[in-house]
């Protein structure tokens, strides 16, 4: 049920986008920054990734999104025109035509004189003769690219390399999950992030070249040769100052086709696109990194690009058993957690697991809820309690929450 | 063998290692009037010994222990029939009778079988429970580590070892290992100044997902006692290794290896009877599967001297698997296998007897008969065991609960945090109970 709904929402959002016209302020968020995602020509499915790329950025609530839709391929583009100074920050969504004279001068001047930008996935792809863009991007791939837009860049032996050797630009393997390595931990995009991830499957950038000029390799990912991949660590997340402009540079994310986007629902990607995001329009990161960010060995993904509330991952639990997926389980221990120095907050969760042990859900799923309480639990769980114990396939649990909540444990 | 000769046996032990004090300092050397024919010791004069959880561990330190003269292996308890009827062929191939006893249930075990010692290699539920009620039964222990499960349950395994004035090893058997030893010693004596930081690498744990399916329960398991104080689960496969990797009766690798790296660390700096004053940390959990302890950890203990510990994944560590003390003179690092130094001199020093030289073993097990003998604490007590894995522990609750804790390693408790006391312990399955008086 839960994916029909997702593809309806999806659905409604593209049919709004295409309904737009070319560039509008659409946004009715109150956000402190404001946004304008440049799309509507790419080689990938800008349908659906426009939309998935404005509610990452709007869930942070630092961020009022709009959309600037350009022209279909082949059709004029001489009145595409996005007002770029009136954002803090450009997401670039877009290969295709080229714009007009007047747009790239624009888009130009407002990185040189301090703009923002978030260049993302195959936007890399584009305008491979248009020197300054490549200049703003660092790095980029296919459309005849070769050694004279620049070097390759790798990390190599311990440390950044520049390779002027003669070949293509940007290549991939299969798609796969793969391990992201920071390099820059101490950048504030990167700070306090698991030095290495696993990032879910996608495809991994390699081959890129570009003047890559002031440009900061923040995180790398290995190609390897066993699924394609160059045997090289390509990079995987950039900044670069271009004037007094930040851009912050992902190859992560490819969406294509309908249907789920691993790429994109990683948390990892939703994470380093926010903060390289509020970096590119600040300067600075202020957003924590989420518990639920993934760990070397452990994919984390969101399947709304944002946690889910209580109520949903309650809902989510309902029929849990063993050898399903914890995530809905771990997502409430998590929060939980986070809500340890906060009393109110604890006390709402515990009335919502109460709710949830009234109701309908497996044994299972109680039987984790009841650990949770025997953790969070007051007095108010006792009656819930009481009647969990009279079952027998909850009685045990019900008692180990009985006791910790009533008993005191300290000499 | 009746009930009063046991005891009596025991009592010699004990009046004997009092009667001669000195004679009996380490190394322990068996005096030759002690020997029978043909240099074997004479029957009587052996440690009697049984192992309860005579799984691959278990039985490893059976073999062991069956391999020193002075030790007479009589009787295997495991809930696994195929487990204890293979201790019992390995005791049988050894001493070329059938005379070895199996049991199924530990407190058969212990009610019928008349012992000096016990080794005990169980999953770490079962520690609490059995360690208490074999040292309620008068008997020397070779306890596995990690100590127990719960700070609460350690705490009641070294309350009873001291009140039934049994002696006590933890098969934390670093100890008793040249590197470890000429490590923790040197930084123990000075050689590396004040040490002011610490870092212990332990591994990762499983990173495949649990997938097991319930299955029928094998009919040579009791898998009701398996999993004894245990949350009530199905039987799913896990009892002979995989146990590990699920929080009902592990921390996984963290609380594992808290025994070897934390201990070897808190043995150098005199730590054997405290603990840290405050500790933090972050776990990543496992989202699929049924494992769920973490495979990523990166915790921080800070100890009344202003001390840090820090406890991670190996791979997240400079020096990585192993202990590494930084003092304000170099550093050293030991692990399994070896040992460095900021400067390879450090490591010729030798430490004078008029120093502080830490207690020396090079037989873990030997160590354990010596102290049946001479009633001296073996090199790894239950209070060093005890308080080593309370750091794997802390970090564990830190993790679960998400915060920053203070805590009082006198008292045993985080003061002023009644949520976070709550995982001082936990609850058992009945009818299980754990009562230690």
């Amino acid at each position: 049920m839960k994916t029909i709904f997702r593809s309806i929402f999806i659905l409604i959002i593209a049919i709004g986008l295409l309904a737009i016209p070319a560039c509008q302020n659409d946004s009715e968020i109150n956000a402190p920054y404001k946004a304008l995602i440049v799309t509507g020509q790419n080689n990938h499915s800008w349908e659906a990734s426009t939309p998935i790329l404005k509610e990452i950025l709007e869930n942070t609530q630092l961020f009022a999104c709009d959309i600037a839709k350009s022209p279909a391929q082949g059709e004029d583009m001489s009145d595409y025109s996005p007002i770029f100074t009136d954002y803090d920050v450009i997401v670039l969504d877009y290969t295709g035509d080229a714009w007009p004279e007047k747009t790239q001068t624009a888009f130009l001047e407002y990185v040189d004189a301090g703009g923002g930008v978030v260049v993302y996935h195959a936007a890399n792809n584009a305008f491979p003769d248009w020197k300054e863009f490549n200049k703003v991007i660092g790095l980029g791939g296919w459309g005849d690219r070769n050694e004279k837009n620049g070097p390759y860049v790798r990390w190599k032996n311990g440390e950044i390399t520049r390779d002027l050797s003669s070949g293509r630009a940007g290549s991939h393997g299969e798609q796969h999950a793969f391990v992201v390595t920071i390099r820059e931990k101490d950048h504030p995009i990167t700070k306090g992030m698991p030095e290495t991830w696993l990032h879910a499957q996608d495809e991994l950038y390699s081959e890129l070249r570009g003047p890559a000029e002031n440009m900061t390799v923040l995180a790398t990912a290995f190609a390897d040769t066993a699924k394609g991949g160059t045997g090289e660590n390509e990079p995987a997340l950039m900044t670069i100052k271009y004037g007094e402009g930040r851009v912050f540079h992902t190859t992560l994310g490819h969406v294509t086709g309908t249907g789920r986007h691993p790429a994109v629902e990683c948390v990892g990607f939703i994470v380093t696109l926010q903060r390289g995001a509020e970096w590119a329009a600040t300067g600075d990161v202020l957003q924590e990194i989420p518990i639920a960010f993934p760990g070397h060995n452990s994919l984390s993904s969101w399947d709304k690009f944002r946690p889910y509330t209580l109520d949903e991952l309650l809902e989510c639990m309902e029929e849990y058993m063993p050898g399903d997926s914890r995530v809905c389980l771990q997502d409430l221990s998590n929060m939980i957690r986070k809500a340890s120095t906060d009393t109110d907050k604890l006390k709402a969760i515990e009335l919502s697991l109460i709710d949830f042990l009234k109701d309908d859900a497996t044994d299972n799923a109680k039987n984790y809820v009841l650990k949770e309480l025997s953790l969070i639990g007051t007095k108010a769980s006792i009656p819930v309690l009481e009647k969990l114990m009279k079952d027998d396939d909850t009685k045990e649990m019900a008692r180990f929450a009985t006791e910790r909540i009533t008993n005191n444990y300290t000499n | 063998m009746s009930q009063t000769k046991n005891i009596n046996r025991r009592n010699f032990f004990r009046k004997a290692a009092g009667a001669t004090g000195a004679a009996f300092a380490l190394p322990y050397i068996i005096p030759s009037s002690a020997l029978g024919k043909n240099g074997a010791i004479a029957a009587n004069d052996r440690v009697v010994m049984g192992v309860i959880g005579s799984g691959s561990m278990g039985t490893g330190d059976m073999r062991t222990f069956m391999g020193k003269n002075e030790v007479q292996m009589v009787a295997a308890c495991d809930v696994d029939k195929k487990h204890r009827d293979r201790a019992k062929a390995f005791m049988d191939a050894h001493y070329d009778n059938t005379d070895a006893k199996t049991y199924g249930d530990y407190r058969e075990f212990l009610a019928n079988e008349k012992l000096d010692a016990v080794i005990l290699a169980l999953p770490d539920q079962w520690h609490g429970i059995i360690g208490v009620a074999a040292a309620n039964a008068g008997l020397d222990i070779y306890g596995q580590k990690p100590l127990a499960r719960t700070i609460w349950e350690g705490r009641q395994i070294v309350d009873a070892v001291k009140k039934n004035k049994v002696i006590w090893q933890t098969g934390s058997w670093q100890r008793s290992v040249g590197n470890f030893h000429l490590g923790a010693n040197l930084v123990a004596n000075g050689r590396i100044g004040k040490i002011t930081r610490v870092e212990v690498g332990l591994p990762d744990g499983n990173p495949r997902p649990g997938t097991y399916n319930v299955k029928p329960i094998p009919e040579e398991l009791d898998w009701d006692m398996w999993l004894g104080p245990a949350p009530a689960a199905p039987y799913r496969g896990v009892s002979h290794w995989d146990w590990r990797w699920i929080l009902d009766y592990s921390g996984g690798q963290l609380t594992d290896w808290a025994g070897h790296h934390i201990d070897i660390a808190h043995w150098a700096l005199g730590f054997d009877k405290t603990g840290p004053v405050e500790i933090e940390g972050k776990g990543v959990y496992p989202r699929d599967g049924i494992f769920d302890v973490p495979v990523e950890y990166h915790n921080t203990a800070r100890y009344e001297n202003g001390l840090e510990m820090t406890i991670a994944n190996a791979r997240k560590l400079p020096f990585g698997m192993g202990t590494a003390w930084y003092g304000d003179k170099g550093w050293i690092h030991v692990r399994r296998g070896g040992i460095q130094a900021s400067d390879p001199k450090i490591l010729k020093e030798k430490i004078g007897a008029d120093e502080n030289p830490l207690y020396f073993s090079r037989d873990h097990a030997q160590n354990l008969l010596d102290c049946i003998r001479t009633r001296e604490e073996t090199i790894t007590p239950a209070e060093a065991a005890h308080r080593s894995i309370s750091v794997g522990l802390l970090c564990e609750i830190a993790m679960l609960t998400g915060r920053k804790l203070t805590w009082d390693p006198v008292k045993e408790e985080f003061p002023n945090d009644p949520l976070a006391n709550r995982m001082l312990r936990r609850p058992f399955r009945s009818p299980w109970t754990l009562k230690n008086n």
